[in-house]
C-alpha cells in the first residue's frame, strides 16, 4: 500500500452550527411544550413525527455507513465520515423516545384495556400490542442499533490512527451482520411507532416503505451536509464533483424507489378495494387530507424526479443542495401524512396547527448539534482506511 | 485469507493481452462441434421433444389433459411460466443495473446472462400461450380495431402481462444485439469463410471501430440500459400483479411486487451460475470469469435469498397481525397443511441452504456453489407452486377442496421447457460469441490509461 501524504487538515467547523441547533431546539421545545400544553394528544403525535426523524436520518445514515462496508464500495470512503456524523443521533434515540413510552395511553388505542375488551380485532392482535411488550421491543431495537453504532463507528475512528486493514475486514463482518438486524428493526420500528397508531390495518409492504423513506432521508441529510463542505472548502480538495454525481444518483434511485414502493402499496389496496385495508387511504381521502395525499406525490415524487433527473443535475452542488433540502421536507410531509391523520379530535383553536412546526424543528436542531459534536471529536477524512486513496482518485 | 482493501481487484485475471482475449473467445466459433456439444445437444434437444409431443396432444386434445381443475385452475402453467419469466431477470440486471453501478466485473458474465434472459422469456411467454387453450386465436391478445367490436380486458393484470413481457423482450433484445455490433465487426474482420463474412457484415450494420462509432454505441448503450432498469423491475411488479390484484388470501399482499422482484433476481443469479460454471470451464474461460465474479454473483445470491426470506417471515407475521382468520388459515395450511412439502422445500432451498454463502469459503468453492445454485432453482420453482396451489387448493368452500396433482403431460412440458431452453443456450454457445470481447478489452489490464496515469508511481 503506497503511503499518501494527504497534506490537508481538518477545518474547523463554525460555532454557528452549534449555536443555531441549540437554537432551533430550544424554540422549538418552547413552542412544542405551548402545544402540548394547548392540545396534548396532536402534539404527542407531532413529537413522534419528530422522533421519526431522527429514526430515519440516524439509523439511515448507520445504514449508509455499513451498505458501503458491505458493498466495497470506494467513492464514498472520502465523505463517509459525514455519513457516520449523522448515525451519532443513534443513542440518543433510545433518550428521545422515553417521553413517547409515557404516553403511549394518549397514542396508542390498542393500549386501552376497555377499549381490547369490546373489539374482537384487538384482542387476537393483544399477544403483540400490548404495552410491556412494545416497550421491550422499543429497548431492544434500539439498543440493537446501538450497539453496532458504537461498534462500527469505534473501529472506524481507531482506523485512524492504527491504519489497521484488519479494522476494516472486522466492520465489513459487523455490517453484513447488522443489514439483516436493520430490516427486521426497522420494520418492527415502523410497525409499531405508525402503523399500530391505526390497530386494525395492516399492509406487508409498511416495513419497506418506511425504509424507503429512511434511506432517502439520510442520503438527503448526507448530501446536504457534503454539498455544503464541498463548496466552503472543508473537504479534500481531490473530492470532486465525481463524487457528488454519485449522492445525485443514489437520491434518484431512491426516490424511483420509494415511488414504486408507495404505488404497489396504493395500487394493490385500491384494486383489491377490501374494506378492511381500504380505510386507512379513504381516511387520507377526507376534507384537507386530500390535498395532502395529492401534494405528497408532487412533492414526493414528481418534483424530486424532474430536478435530478439529468445528469448535470446530479453534479451540480446548487440543483443538489436544493433537492437534499427538498426531500427533507418531503420526508416531513410523508411522516405528517402517516401519523397526523390519527388525530381525531375537532380543534377549534387554528394557532395550534401553526404551532406543528415546533417539534420537527427541534428535531433539525438535534441534528445540527450532534453532527457539531461528532465533527469536533473526528477526523473528517478517514485517514487510515485502506480505501481511502482509491476514493480520492474515483473518476466517473 | 488476508485481502488488501487498497487495491481494487482485478476484472480478469492471468494478463491476456488483447489478442490472446480475442484468440480466447472466438475460438469456439471457429472449430467445428465437437462431441460433447453434440451429446449435451442431443440432451436438451430430446427433452425439447418430449416437451413439443406433449404440447402437440395438448392441442389435439384440449387442456383437459393437464392436472388444472376445481378448485386449482391455474397450475403448472403459471408456475412455469413465473419461473421463466424469474430467471429471465439475471440478465438484464447485470447488463443494465450493475452497467450504471459502474460495476466492472459485470463485463466477464453480461453476454451469456442477457442471452439467458431472451431464451428464458421466449421460454416464460409459451405457457400463456399454450393455456389460452386455442393459441391460434392469440392474436385478440393484442387490443386493435375490429369488426367484432372485440376488445381485451385492459384492467386484467393478464393483458398487463402481454404489453410487459413483450416490451421487456423487445427492449432485452435490442440491448443483447446492440452490444453485439462491435463483436460482430471483429468476427467479420477475422473469419475466412466467405458466408460468415457475408452474415457478419449484415450484422455489425457497417462498424468501423472508429471513435466516432464508440461514441454513439456509448451513448445507445447508456440510454438502453436507462431504459432496461425500470422495464426490469416492472415486468416481475406485474407479474406479481397477477396474484396480488385478487382478493384472495395467499395472493393478496402489498408486499408482493418488491418480494417477486427480488426473487426473480434471486431465481435468475442462481441459474446464471448454474450455466456458467460449465462454461468456464468447457471453453477455457476461468480468467474472465473467474471465481471473484461468481463469488459475487454468490453474494447477491445471499441478499436477495435473504429479501425473499424477509418476505416470507413477513406475510406470515402480518397474516397473523391482521386478526383475520382466513387470512390466517391459508397461511397455517401453506406450512402444515396437505402442501406442507412443497412449503417446507421452498423454505429450506430458498431460506436455509443459502445461508452457507455467509462463509467466504463456501462462496468460493465451485461444487458447493453449484449445488446450492441448484437447490434455490427448485426452490423457486416450489414457490411458485407453493403461491398458486396452496392458495387455491381450499377455497371459501370445504366440499369444493381438492388436492391438485399433476398429469404426465405437466410434467412432460415442464421438461421441454427445459429441453427448449437449453437447447437454445447451447446453441448460442456456438454461434455468437459467449463474452463481450470490446468490452473484456476495455477492463483488461492496461486499458485504461488512468492506472499509470496521475499518482500510480
Amino acid at each position: 500500500m503506497s503511503e499518501v501524504n494527504y497534506d490537508y487538515k481538518t477545518k474547523e467547523l463554525p460555532k454557528s452550527v452549534f449555536t443555531t441547533g441549540i437554537a432551533l431546539l430550544i424554540i422549538g421545545t418552547v413552542f412544542g411544550v405551548i402545544g402540548l400544553y394547548l392540545d396534548t394528544q396532536r402534539f404527542l403525535l407531532n413529537y413522534l413525527l419528530a422522533f421519526a426523524l431522527l429514526i430515519s436520518v440516524g439509523v439511515g445514515a448507520l445504514f449508509l455507513v455499513t451498505l458501503e462496508y458491505v458493498a466495497g464500495a470506494d467513492w464514498s470512503v472520502p465523505i463517509r465520515r459525514v455519513t457516520e456524523f449523522f448515525s451519532s443521533t443513534v443513542p440518543y434515540l433510545l433518550i428521545i423516545g422515553i417521553p413517547l413510552l409515557f404516553n403511549i395511553g394518549s397514542l396508542f388505542h390498542w393500549s386501552h384495556p376497555e377499549a381490547v375488551a369490546e373489539d374482537k380485532i384487538l384482542q387476537s392482535k393483544a399477544p403483540y400490542l400490548n404495552t410491556t411488550f412494545f416497550i421491550i421491543r422499543f429497548f431492544v431495537v434500539g439498543l440493537l442499533w446501538t450497539l453496532f453504532w458504537f461498534l462500527i463507528t469505534r473501529n472506524s475512528r481507531k482506523q485512524d490512527i492504527t491504519k489497521d486493514q484488519v479494522l476494516t475486514k472486522i466492520n465489513i463482518r459487523y455490517s453484513a451482520i447488522f443489514i439483516p438486524v436493520f430490516a427486521i428493526t426497522i420494520s418492527v420500528a415502523s410497525i409499531d411507532w405508525i402503523m399500530s397508531l391505526d390497530p386494525h390495518w395492516f399492509s406487508t409492504i409498511f416495513g419497506v416503505y418506511f425504509f424507503a423513506g429512511t434511506v432517502l432521508a439520510s442520503l438527503s441529510a448526507v448530501t446536504y451536509a457534503v454539498v455544503k463542505l464541498f463548496e466552503n472548502g472543508y473537504l479534500h480538495p481531490k473530492i470532486t464533483k465525481d463524487h457528488l454525481y454519485s449522492l445525485g444518483a443514489l437520491l434518484f434511485a431512491f426516490i424511483n424507489f420509494w415511488g414504486y414502493i408507495a404505488f404497489s402499496q396504493y395500487m394493490l389496496i385500491w384494486y383489491a378495494n377490501l374494506p378492511e385495508e381500504t380505510f386507512w387511504y379513504l381516511n387520507r381521502w377526507e376534507g384537507m387530507w386530500i390535498y395532502v395525499s395529492l401534494i405528497l406525490i408532487i412533492v414526493h415524487f414528481v418534483v424530486p424526479y424532474s430536478v435530478l433527473l439529468s445528469q448535470p443535475a446530479k453534479m451540480d452542488p446548487k440543483r443538489l443542495k436544493f433537492a437534499a433540502l427538498w426531500i427533507i421536507f418531503a420526508h416531513l410531509i410523508d411522516l405528517y401524512w402517516l401519523i397526523m391523520p390519527n388525530y381525531h379530535a375537532e380543534n377549534s383553536n387554528p394557532w395550534v396547527y401553526l404551532l406543528e412546526f415546533a417539534f420537527p424543528m427541534a428535531a433539525i436542531g438535534v441534528l445540527c448539534i450532534v453532527f457539531y459534536l461528532s465533527y469536533k471529536k473526528s477526523n473528517l477524512l478517514p485517514l487510515g482506511d485502506p480505501k481511502l486513496e482509491r476514493g480520492l482518485k474515483f473518476k466517473l | 485469507m488476508k485481502i488488501d482493501y487498497s487495491i481494487e481487484a482485478p476484472a480478469i485475471e492471468g494478463r491476456l493481452s488483447l489478442s490472446q482475449i480475442e484468440e480466447l473467445i472466438a475460438k469456439p466459433l471457429d472449430s467445428k462441434p465437437d462431441k460433447k456439444f453434440l451429446l449435451a445437444l442431443s440432451i436438451s434437444g430430446s427433452a425439447l421433444a418430449l416437451g413439443a409431443l406433449c404440447v402437440l396432444l395438448t392441442f389435439y386434445y384440449g387442456i383437459g389433459l393437464w392436472g388444472n381443475n376445481q378448485p386449482v385452475g391455474w397450475g403448472f402453467d403459471i408456475v412455469n411460466f413465473v419461473f421463466w419469466v424469474g430467471i429471465g431477470h439475471a440478465g438484464t440486471l447485470i447488463s443494465a443495473i450493475l452497467f450504471l453501478l459502474r460495476q466492472k466485473w459485470r463485463t466477464g458474465i453480461a453476454r451469456f446472462a442477457e442471452a439467458m434472459t431472451i431464451f428464458a422469456v421466449m421460454t416464460a411467454g409459451l405457457f400463456p400461450a399454450l393455456h389460452t387453450g386455442r393459441p391460434w386465436l392469440d392474436g385478440y391478445l393484442l387490443p386493435y380495431p375490429n369488426q367484432h367490436n372485440l376488445w381485451v380486458n385492459f384492467t386484467s393484470p393478464l393483458l398487463w402481462d402481454v404489453f410487459a413481457v413483450s416490451t421487456y423482450f423487445t427492449v432485452s433484445l435490442v440491448f443483447w444485439y446492440v452490444g453485439l455490433i462491435p463483436d460482430f465487426a471483429s468476427l467479420r474482420d477475422r473469419t475466412t469463410s466467405k458466408i460468415k463474412k457475408v452474415i457478419y457484415s449484415i450484422f455489425s450494420l457497417g462498424w468501423r471501430h472508429s471513435h466516432r462509432n464508440w461514441q454513439h454505441y456509448e451513448k445507445a448503450y447508456m440510454l438502453l440500459a436507462g431504459f432496461a432498469t425500470p422495464l426490469v423491475l416492472s415486468v416481475h411488479t406485474i407479474v406479481s400483479f397477477d396474484f396480488a390484484v385478487s382478493i384472495m388470501p395467499g395472493w393478496h399482499a402489498t408486499i408482493f411486487p418488491p418480494y417477486f422482484v427480488a426473487g426473480a433476481i434471486f431465481s435468475g443469479f442462481a441459474m446464471v451460475v448454474t450455466v456458467l460454471i460449465f462454461v468456464r470451464k468447457i471453453f477455457d474461460l476461468e480468467h474472465i470469469i473467474t471465481v471473484n465474479h461468481l463469488e459475487k454473483m454468490n453474494k447477491v445470491i445471499l441478499a436477495t435469498g435473504m429479501m425473499v426470506g424477509y418476505a416470507y417471515a413477513m406475510e406470515f407475521f402480518i397474516a397473523w397481525y391482521s386478526g383475520n382468520p382466513i387470512e390466517q388459515f391459508v397461511f397455517i395450511n401453506r406450512a402444515f397443511g396437505p402442501y406442507y412439502w412443497a412449503y417446507w422445500i421452498m423454505v429450506s432451498c430458498n431460506v436455509i441452504f443459502p445461508q452457507l454463502f455467509w462463509i467466504r469459503k463456501f462462496r468460493r468453492n465451485i461444487p458447493l456453489m453449484f449445488v446450492i445454485s441448484i437447490f434455490v432453482n427448485i426452490g423457486m420453482w416450489f414457490e411458485r407452486f407453493v403461491i398458486t396451489v396452496t392458495s387455491l387448493h381450499r377455497d371459501f368452500l370445504p366440499s369444493s377442496w381438492g388436492y391438485y396433482t399433476p398429469t404426465l403431460y405437466d410434467i412432460g412440458i415442464l421438461i421441454g421447457s427445459f429441453g427448449l431452453f437449453f437447447t437454445l443456450v447451447i446453441l448460442f454457445t456456438k454461434a455468437l460469441p459467449v463474452v463481450s470481447i470490446s468490452e473484456i478489452k476495455a477492463v483488461a489490464d492496461g486499458a485504461q490509461p488512468s492506472h499509470h496515469g496521475e499518482g500510480g508511481h
